[in-house]
């Protein structure tokens, strides 16, 4: 992922934007296909681990509206079977199918997004927005470790000074609570530390800026540029119809229309990009080293 | 890439609400299609997200202020680790109480972005800041009937667990389901009916539990800190 | 020109009776380096924030603040920030943000400061500082060393005249201290920064301070160059114990601090003053000789006692592919004796201690309590009566918003209640709590909540008590005290196992000392046998004393020895020329019975 996130963050962000609404916004079997493969190249070039539990995830989300939609959805002509005086249609099924997998690719976009946008990069965007709620943010996450570390230090301390009892579950609720109530203090009290330490160093006496190490080079630029434009063919076929696909009453075709062919080729690189730049780095790369 | 200009600043405060706003609502009568609903909801509440942070900026918060509010943040967060205790909802209320409502919906929606970069961000974190950050901004507008009243309070945060639940529901059915109906909607209610009942038991043991002590040491530290 | 300079300053905290500060004058010039020193309570720190105007605290203050000759008051909000910069002792909590990088920004961002000359600041700061190879890091994988060096640079990016430093090594462990120290020093040195701190380690700071500043009950005690200060303050017990070893066992030779018989030596060297070790070396050379070359060995008094701690072969990593914290660590501790554990970060002296304490489990290897394995302490026995920790941040212990109800709430019995049956009373203790009673735990000094949290530990009884770095941030008087408190213990019965960095302490403190490294024991031997074997890892006593007498590890070994080679107490012994010439030879008559 390394040379994706060489980029800026905005332009991560508006790449992703992008990409994520022309794919939700379509039911299109073509734009699915391309959104779902490109999502998958990205974490495959990307080297980006899945979980077992991320793919657990992913794959209950996906299959609860190929399940659920069948169930409440009863338009279409073609009836497979009758539940409960509700006829199950061909089409809700395959509707459901294709809800399934914008979902799941959707979702896989989510996770490409996260392996990029680490926190830093979030927080810059939103100091684009709000530098005080982005410092705010940057404060608190400058807590989480330091109060998670400081949870296990007082646990410890409370069991080994010996005076609580830990035999059953209330014991277990209530060390708990004494856990966290020591915590509370001690993050409360300790707190004053921090505020004076940014008054000291002048927080407060005026308008503030707002630093970022990310710049905006003209490689961003370009890939904007790229982006916007694949993005605004991808918009006029939406807009257009050309991504129309019917499912109901019964399933239709894909268009092929000029709209439409150029509308799929656009969202088509558009969902590659950041994959093939992966992989034309990775190549140019090994070109250099068999140079040396 | 901050927005440096006081103008642009100020326009832009105006540009949302009065047409970001309403294109969006047009954009979503337009598309028909209720399975876009997910989307809309989405930047709908980004949208006000972005109103209420244009607020906050606009408005001059002490530095003990803000630590305090980092402070609550950052317990519910870290709290998530302690097991069998989920304490955001509760922390998020007495923020509310006794920080004033910007404070609770700050926390609670904050707490709801942060874990999420432990947990995954995704289309749900706009619904959980939005969920959490009116119980905090409720809790905050009734911050006097709840001081007074123990019982009031135990309510309040089992009726909260209720509604965090109720529209995380909204989530589901939107998101999962193609078309948004009632029938979808009960089935999705009742099947997270136990997880709505652990979110309402686990609200009231925790505001059981710190209610009081952390009032007293949140009043402490208010007369320490000077705010 | 004076920088900064205080005029008849005083100041007395908002509700308090009685003043913090009384009339304290004083002034700085450009590029001076000043320590100030006295005990806890002595107004040091209140001293300290009066400078940063940021910081001041609420209450009533008179008289005047200059700096550069312009009332403090009076500065600019933005001027008041820059120029002035200031640093806490606690690594933790000074720290903003996030990341490193942006912790540096932090304070021009606030001076609201352009993106490319922050961009070039904060990237001057980061080589200087030598922070680029953790420049993009989360600030929570920092070691405490390179948190405070943070704090410290991301002061120094706002380019202030004058560095205030609270205490900053008080919780670094000895080799980050020194390496910040020493980072001060060349600031102050290279640079002409000016540098005024309160320091505990004086030992490294007074070499290098050209100025110091003694207070005493708020009121300067004793103010000037800093040579000429540390003579003065060495005829004062109550502040003599803060200063470096050479200067002590200078000062308990010397005339003023011992009977007329053992002054040392005449003019026109009388009255010279070591600081530095290589100083004392001198002293102690030209004045005395080493014929006695070792004090007498004292008889073991643990020798045929039971091991109340037994641990064999342990073995322990944090995960799965981590490496052997403990690796195949072995060693005894016998009933009734103060065992210190010593070594540097990441030798396993604190995972050691939570392995005994029963909160982490070694996977390999055996500990018997008390001749029981620890497996076999079940249901929380071994707290019962038996094994309690206190640990390093005691801030751990506290729950409660008085130090009463926190012993109540230990089930101490407080001396207005009458119940003791069987249970712990508060006059049991070796201290006393009795006037803390109705504080929040959070107000009290670091030793007294060192001692609240002490007294928590004990209400278990516990017959072995365990304590993580006892003496960390605590300054040398209080240290003292606590040492005896631990004595005191001891006599009663309890066996301490003490894991410490602090080699002065555990000189004193220990029966038997052994040093951890990389896991496993390298040498245990009684103090004195133990510190004369290390050459660096050692107290600064015994790098005075090395080469010239053996086992000698405590300030007090030292004058010990030289009183034994001191010709008075040997008149019979063939003295080398050079003692003889350096001997006070009027006083060969005195008894070592006249010098207690």
């Amino acid at each position: 992922m390394r040379d994706f996130e060489a980029y800026n963050p905005i332009t991560q962000f508006f790449y992703f934007a992008a990409v994520l609404i022309i794919g939700m916004f379509s039911v299109n079997p073509v734009i699915l296909g391309l959104s779902l493969f490109g999502a998958c190249a990205l974490l495959f070039f990307g080297k980006v681990r899945i979980s077992k539990g991320n793919c657990l995830f992913f794959v209950a989300m996906s299959l609860l509206p190929i399940l659920l939609n069948p169930l409440f959805d009863h338009h279409g002509d073609t009836i497979l079977f009758v539940l409960n005086d509700n006829p199950v249609t061909l089409e809700a099924v395959l509707y459901g199918i294709a809800s399934g997998v914008m979902i799941l690719a959707s979702l896989l976009w989510l996770k490409a997004f996260s392996a990029v946008m680490t926190s830093d990069r979030l927080l810059y965007l939103f100091s684009a927005v709000s530098p005080k709620l982005a410092l705010l943010l940057s404060m608190t996450l400058r807590y989480i470790p330091l109060f998670a570390a400081q949870t296990g230090k007082v646990q410890a301390a409370q069991k080994a000074i010996g005076l609580y009892k830990e035999d059953n579950v209330i014991d277990g609720v209530k060390g708990g609570a004494r856990v966290f109530s020591v915590m509370v203090t001690w993050a409360l009290e300790n707190g004053i530390i921090t505020a004076d330490s940014m008054e000291a160093r002048g927080y407060g006496i005026g308008r503030r800026t707002s630093f970022a190490i990310y710049r905006f080079r003209k490689k961003d630029v370009i890939f904007l540029l790229f982006s916007a434009v694949l993005f605004g063919l991808s918009l006029y076929a939406v807009i257009t119809g050309g991504y129309q696909f019917d499912y109901y009453p019964t399933v239709g075709t894909v268009s092929a229309s000029p709209v439409s062919v150029i509308g799929f080729v656009a969202f088509g690189l558009l969902s590659i990009l950041p994959s093939a730049i992966l992989l034309f780095e990775d190549i140019r790369w090994k070109y250099y080293q068999s140079k040396i | 890439m901050t927005i440096k200009s006081e103008g642009l600043r100020k326009t832009l405060k105006i540009v949302i609400p009065a047409v970001l706003i309403p294109a969006v609502l047009i954009l979503g009568l337009t598309v028909s299609d209720t399975k876009k609903a997910a989307f809309l909801i989405i930047a709908m509440l980004l949208l006000a997200g972005v109103l209420f942070v244009a607020g906050f900026e606009q408005r001059k918060t002490g530095t003990r202020r803000l630590i305090l509010v980092a402070v609550f943040v950052a317990l519910s967060v870290a709290g998530r680790f302690l097991p069998l205790f989920k304490p955001v909802t509760a922390l998020t209320i007495i923020a509310g109480i006794y920080l004033g409502k910007e404070a609770g919906f700050l926390c609670g929606s904050l707490s709801a972005v942060i874990s999420n970069f432990y947990y995954g961000q995704g289309p749900w974190t706009p619904f959980q800041m939005v969920a959490w950050g009116l119980a905090g901004f409720l809790a905050g507008i009734l911050a006097d009937p709840l001081k007074r009243s123990r019982v009031f309070l135990l309510l309040f945060g089992a009726l909260s667990g209720c509604f965090f639940s109720l529209v995380m529901d909204v989530w589901t059915v939107t998101w999962a389901a193609s078309v948004f109906d009632w029938d979808a909607y009960l089935a999705a209610f009742l099947t997270a009916l136990p997880f709505t009942i652990m979110y309402s038991v686990s609200n009231v043991v925790f505001l059981l539990l710190i209610a009081k002590p952390f009032g007293e040491k949140l009043e402490r530290v208010r007369i320490k800190y000077g705010i | 020109m004076e920088i900064l300079s205080v005029e008849n300053l005083s100041f007395s905290y908002a509700g308090a009776s009685s003043p913090a500060l009384s009339d304290v004058s004083f002034s700085v010039k450009e590029g001076d380096f000043v320590a100030v020193i006295g005990a806890t309570g002595s107004g040091k720190t209140t001293f300290l924030r009066m400078l940063k105007r940021e910081l001041q605290p609420l209450g009533a203050l008179t008289g005047r603040i200059l700096y550069q000759g312009q009332e403090l008051s009076t500065l600019s909000p933005r001027d008041s920030a820059m120029k002035i910069g200031y640093v806490m002792q606690r690594p933790e909590q000074q720290i903003v943000t996030d990341r490193v990088w942006h912790e540096l920004a932090f304070g021009l961002e606030n001076l609201g400061m352009p993106q490319e000359q922050i961009r070039r600041r904060v990237a001057e700061m980061a080589s200087y500082f030598g922070i680029e190879g953790w420049f993009l890091k989360n600030v929570s994988e920092l070691s405490g060393g390179q948190k405070q060096l943070l704090n410290l640079a991301s002061v120094m990016v706002m380019k202030p005249d004058i560095l205030l430093l609270d205490e900053p090594t008080a919780q670094l462990d000895p080799i980050a201290a020194r390496d910040f120290l020493e980072t001060v020093a060349a600031l102050n040195r290279d640079l002409s920064l000016t540098v005024i701190i309160i320091e505990h380690r004086l030992e490294e700071v007074i070499p290098v301070a050209h100025k110091i500043l003694a207070l005493k009950d708020g009121r300067v005690f004793a103010a000037g160059e800093a040579h000429e200060t540390v003579k003065k303050l060495r005829e004062v017990p109550e502040m003599l114990v803060g200063l470096p070893a050479a200067v002590r066992i200078s000062a308990a030779l010397s005339k003023s601090c011992c009977p007329v018989g053992m002054r040392v030596s005449a003019a026109p060297e009388e009255n010279s003053c070591p600081i530095t070790v290589r100083e004392g070396r001198e002293w102690i050379r030209s004045r005395f000789g080493n014929q006695v070359k070792a004090l007498p060995v004292a008889p073991d008094r643990f020798a045929e006692a039971d091991n109340a701690v037994e641990v064999k072969d342990l073995y322990f990593r944090y995960t799965r592919d981590g490496r052997d914290v403990l690796n195949g660590l072995s060693f005894a501790v016998r009933t009734g004796e103060i065992f210190c554990l010593l070594g540097g970060n990441g030798s396993g002296k604190s995972t050691a201690l939570s392995v005994l304490s029963g909160i982490r489990r070694a996977y390999a290897g055996s500990v018997k309590i008390f001749g029981k394995k620890l497996q076999e302490y079940k249901n929380q026995s071994l707290y019962k009566e038996c094994v309690a920790l206190l640990p390093q941040d005691v801030q751990t212990v506290f729950l409660r918003n008085s130090v009463r109800e926190e012993l109540e709430d230990a089930g101490i019995v407080l001396p207005d209640k009458r119940q003791a049956n069987g249970r712990s009373s508060l006059s049991d203790l070796p201290f006393d709590l009795t006037g803390l009673l109705d504080r929040h735990p959070y107000d009290l000094s670091g030793g007294q909540q060192q001692l609240v949290a002490l007294a928590k530990v004990l209400a278990g009884k516990p017959k072995l008590l365990l304590l993580d770095e006892p003496t960390k941030g605590l300054d040398a008087d209080t240290k003292a005290r606590f040492l005896s408190y631990l004595k005191a213990l001891q006599k009663s019965g309890m066996t301490l196992v003490v894991v410490t960095h602090d080699t002065e302490f555990a000189a004193e403190a220990a029966d038997r000392c052994a040093l951890l490294f990389r896991g496993e024991t390298i040498s245990t031997a009684e103090p004195r046998a133990f510190f004369s074997g290390n050459s660096f890892y050692t107290t600064a006593a015994n790098r005075i004393a090395q080469g010239y007498y053996d086992l000698a590890a405590s300030v007090n070994d030292v004058v010990e020895l030289c009183r034994a080679n001191h010709p008075a107490q040997n008149p019979a012994q063939n003295l080398t020329p050079k003692t003889v010439q350096n001997a006070d030879l009027k006083s060969a008559g005195e008894t070592p019975e006249a010098r207690v």
